[in-house]
């Protein structure tokens, strides 16, 4: 009904259609500007960025993940102001003179304005002092060598020292090949520095993030005293297809996943991200 | 001037914005669910893009689709229109990000006026008159019963957050305070997801009377005279008239110079509405401001001469108000009447359906606003208002008249309507003599 009837405003009385020449004016044309909006690689849906931010940098609309940056991390589970960052500085010295490596490494640098793939330091949770590592995929997927696996340690031995909990958040493509042998070192030295932690009589608590894999679950990551994963984390060590091709035969549903390893006992608890920074409170409390 | 605007409403606001857009040559996109892509506003505009299913959360409120539409079709601007995200601060703020822009106030504006209790506040600081009650928000049901005690009973509680008569409860007594407190705070929770609340001295049916005021982007502040909006049924207004019987001009004036004196110290701009209640002695209160065009506008329109949708325009496009205080004036009366698509017979229950027969008065002093037609459909998802029948006329009692002969030559077949109930309330002695308050509605019921 009154399709296409009305006399539309762009039509002079002399002519019929519109004019051919649009002129080109001046004036601010509107432009999204960059980043204002993502697409939710689950659902599909363009969400607003800001949006995403509020909502922990979970899908408003599917609840699906994101992965997170290690500072906003930071950001979301320390007490406001109170970190510490430790050990910047430190560079790998590139044992196998693996080809590109540096360049690579150099150029991951300038954009993700991280200097490894883990940020160690100190803080406060909920009042309590704590150590605390985050790694993150941004930086070689969060790939394990020398520098990720000194830090994690030096991070545990000075809280041992300062007979403090160390806190730390997984998230790994395992270790990193390009430095060989001395990647898969950092496996049992960060695990010797948590024997010692624990030795001690202190606290580790272990938080498995998407995805946590390879030499990583393998060592550190699995020796917490508590381990927490977030809904949906994928944590493993072998990669699927490998373990399909190994034994034989299909995975079940869900294999590898948070739910999957919490009804078979390798995890404590599933802690949804909003609830991480309280839970880590009650039992950092509690445990005074 | 902006060459092309988005109009982000539907119904007969986006019809009257769309108009307006028309007279100045300005060429208009409509936006459009799936269930109104015959609705007639997607017609009367250059272009119209669908923007969604027929729940408003996903077409009508949906930001990121309404945004896209604006950009995919080079509009400049957007013209919200009232309710849906005309007072949404957030895609404000998204439009200004996107260079889009709002035809309205600032997003700061509108969430410092829409938070209603620090909008009192604001008020307060400045010396207006406000209804009497808390200074500050209430978040818990126990403050709220110490400040109550202090207020005096009986207690109007209302949400923060609030609009349409939402979260409101009125507590009589100290008894009752605790269950219609925490009934509000829950509505409030739910319909703006946020429990604020405040109180207020509840007036035994006061006048609701509301101020227009225009203000451009360079401090140029006027009003443009009042409306007496006291026939509400539900606090959903039916009636509206400038200007209001109950005041003298000396009232009028201080109430004009407060709301204008409200919007500057605001730093307010585009139109706006401050809302007052009028008590028995004739003291007024600030109740709460409105930054929005709202739906009784066309009597202030008939009463002043101006255009205020295109002052809307003009002001966004960064032109000065083109008059003073001094040039404004209020000539005759005008009188609007809102007809909805209901059942005053059952409880007034939403009555959508299909139009049959229509027929619309006209004549010297007569407008519709209206987005029917003939054999349309009206859906049930959205408000249920599809009519506005304003008179303008000499005086009073001749608009009175007016209306009740225009009234009386609507024909809306096809769907219950509250066109006969309408026709009783105006026909009634007590409308007449002009001595209604907010009560009245419930008195003839």
């Amino acid at each position: 009904m009154f399709e296409g009837m009305f006399k539309k405003t762009y039509i002079k009385p002399d002519k019929k259609q519109r004019p051919k020449k649009v002129k080109k004016i001046l004036r601010e044309i509107p432009q999204v500007p960059e980043g204002l909006f993502q697409k939710c690689d689950a659902c599909g849906h363009t969400i607003y960025s800001e949006d995403i931010a509020e909502n922990y940098y979970i899908c408003p609309k599917c609840e699906e993940y994101f992965r997170i940056r290690p500072r906003t991390r930071i950001s979301m589970i320390l007490d406001q102001d109170s970190f510490v960052e430790w050990d910047t500085g430190l560079e790998t010295s590139d044992p196998l003179e693996f080809p590109d490596y540096k360049k690579k490494l150099a150029h991951l640098r300038e954009v993700t304005n991280l200097e490894e793939a883990v940020i160690t330091g100190e803080g406060s949770i909920g009042g309590a002092h704590v150590a605390i590592a985050v790694m993150g995929t941004d930086f070689m997927m969060g790939s394990m060598g020398e520098v990720v696996g000194e830090k994690i340690t030096r991070a545990i031995e000075r809280a041992t020292s300062y007979k403090i909990p160390i806190l730390i958040f997984c998230c790994s493509g395992g270790a990193r090949m390009q430095e060989g042998m001395i990647s898969l070192m950092q496996m049992a030295k960060t695990s010797a520095a948590l024997k010692r932690h624990d030795e001690a009589g202190l606290l580790y608590i272990s938080i498995l993030t998407d995805p946590t894999t390879g030499g990583v679950t393998a060592s550190f990551a699995m020796l917490g005293d508590i381990i927490l994963a977030e809904p949906k984390a994928l944590i493993g060590f072998a990669g699927p297809r490998v373990i399909e091709q190994t034994i034989g035969q299909k995975l079940p549903e869900g294999f590898q996943r948070a739910e999957f390893l919490l009804e078979h006992g390798f995890i404590d608890k599933i802690v949804e991200r909003k609830n991480l920074r309280y839970t880590l409170a009650t039992l950092l409390n509690g445990h005074v | 001037m902006f060459k092309k605007i988005l109009i982000a409403n539907r119904g007969e606001i986006a019809v009257r914005i769309i108009r307006a857009c028309r007279e100045m040559g300005i060429e208009t996109v409509a936006v459009y669910s799936t269930i109104d892509k015959d609705a007639i506003h997607t017609k009367l505009a250059d272009e119209a893009v669908c923007i969604g299913p027929a729940p408003s959360k996903d077409s009508y409120l949906n930001m990121e689709q309404i945004i896209s539409a604006t950009l995919a079709t080079g509009a400049e601007a957007i013209h919200p229109g009232f309710g849906f995200l005309s007072e949404n601060s957030k895609f404000v703020k998204m439009c200004e990000k996107c260079n889009i822009n709002f035809i309205g106030p600032s997003a700061e504006l509108i969430d410092k006026m829409g938070n209603k209790s620090e909008a009192r506040v604001t008020m307060m600081k400045v010396g207006i008159p406000v209804t009497p009650g808390s200074k500050e928000a209430v978040y818990d049901v126990d403050r709220g019963l110490e400040l109550a005690r202090k207020i005096g009973y009986p207690i109007m509680i209302k949400a923060s957050a609030g609009g349409g008569g939402k979260g409101m409860r009125v507590a009589r007594t100290e008894e009752e305070f605790s269950s219609q407190f925490n009934t509000a705070k829950k509505e409030a929770e739910n319909a703006f997801s946020d429990g604020t609340m405040y109180l207020e001295k509840y007036m035994e049916n006061p006048r609701h009377i509301e101020v227009q005021i225009l203000a451009d982007k360079y401090g140029n502040v006027v009003h443009l005279g009042e409306r007496d909006c006291s026939i509400q049924r539900r606090h959903q207004k039916l009636i509206e008239e400038s200007p209001s019987i109950a005041i003298s001009e000396e009232l009028r004036q201080k109430m004009g110079e407060i709301a204008v004196r409200a919007a500057r110290e605001v730093g307010y701009y585009n139109a706006g509405t401050i809302e007052f209640l009028l008590d028995k002695n004739k003291n007024f209160y600030f109740m709460e401001m409105n930054t929005r065009i709202q739906v009784e506008h066309p009597v202030t329109e008939m009463v002043t001469g101006i255009d205020l949708i295109k002052e809307q325009i003009k002001i966004a496009a960064g032109y000065r108000l083109s008059y003073k205080q001094e040039d404004i004036k209020i000539n005759g009366h005008a009188i609007e009447c809102r007809i909805n698509a209901e059942d005053p017979e059952h409880h007034f229950m939403p009555s959508p359906g299909m139009i049959k027969t229509l027929h619309f008065p006209g004549g010297k002093g007569v407008r519709v606003e209206s987005a029917l037609y003939s054999n349309y459909e009206i859906p049930p998802q959205y408000d249920s208002m599809i009519l506005k029948l304003i008179v303008h006329d000499d005086t009073r009692e001749l608009a009175i008249s007016k209306l009740r002969s225009a009234l009386g030559e609507v024909i809306i077949e096809g769907v219950k309507t509250n066109l006969d109930f309408q026709y009783e309330l105006i026909n009634h002695p007590e409308f007449e003599n002009g001595e209604i308050d907010t009560g009245f509605v419930e008195r003839i019921l």
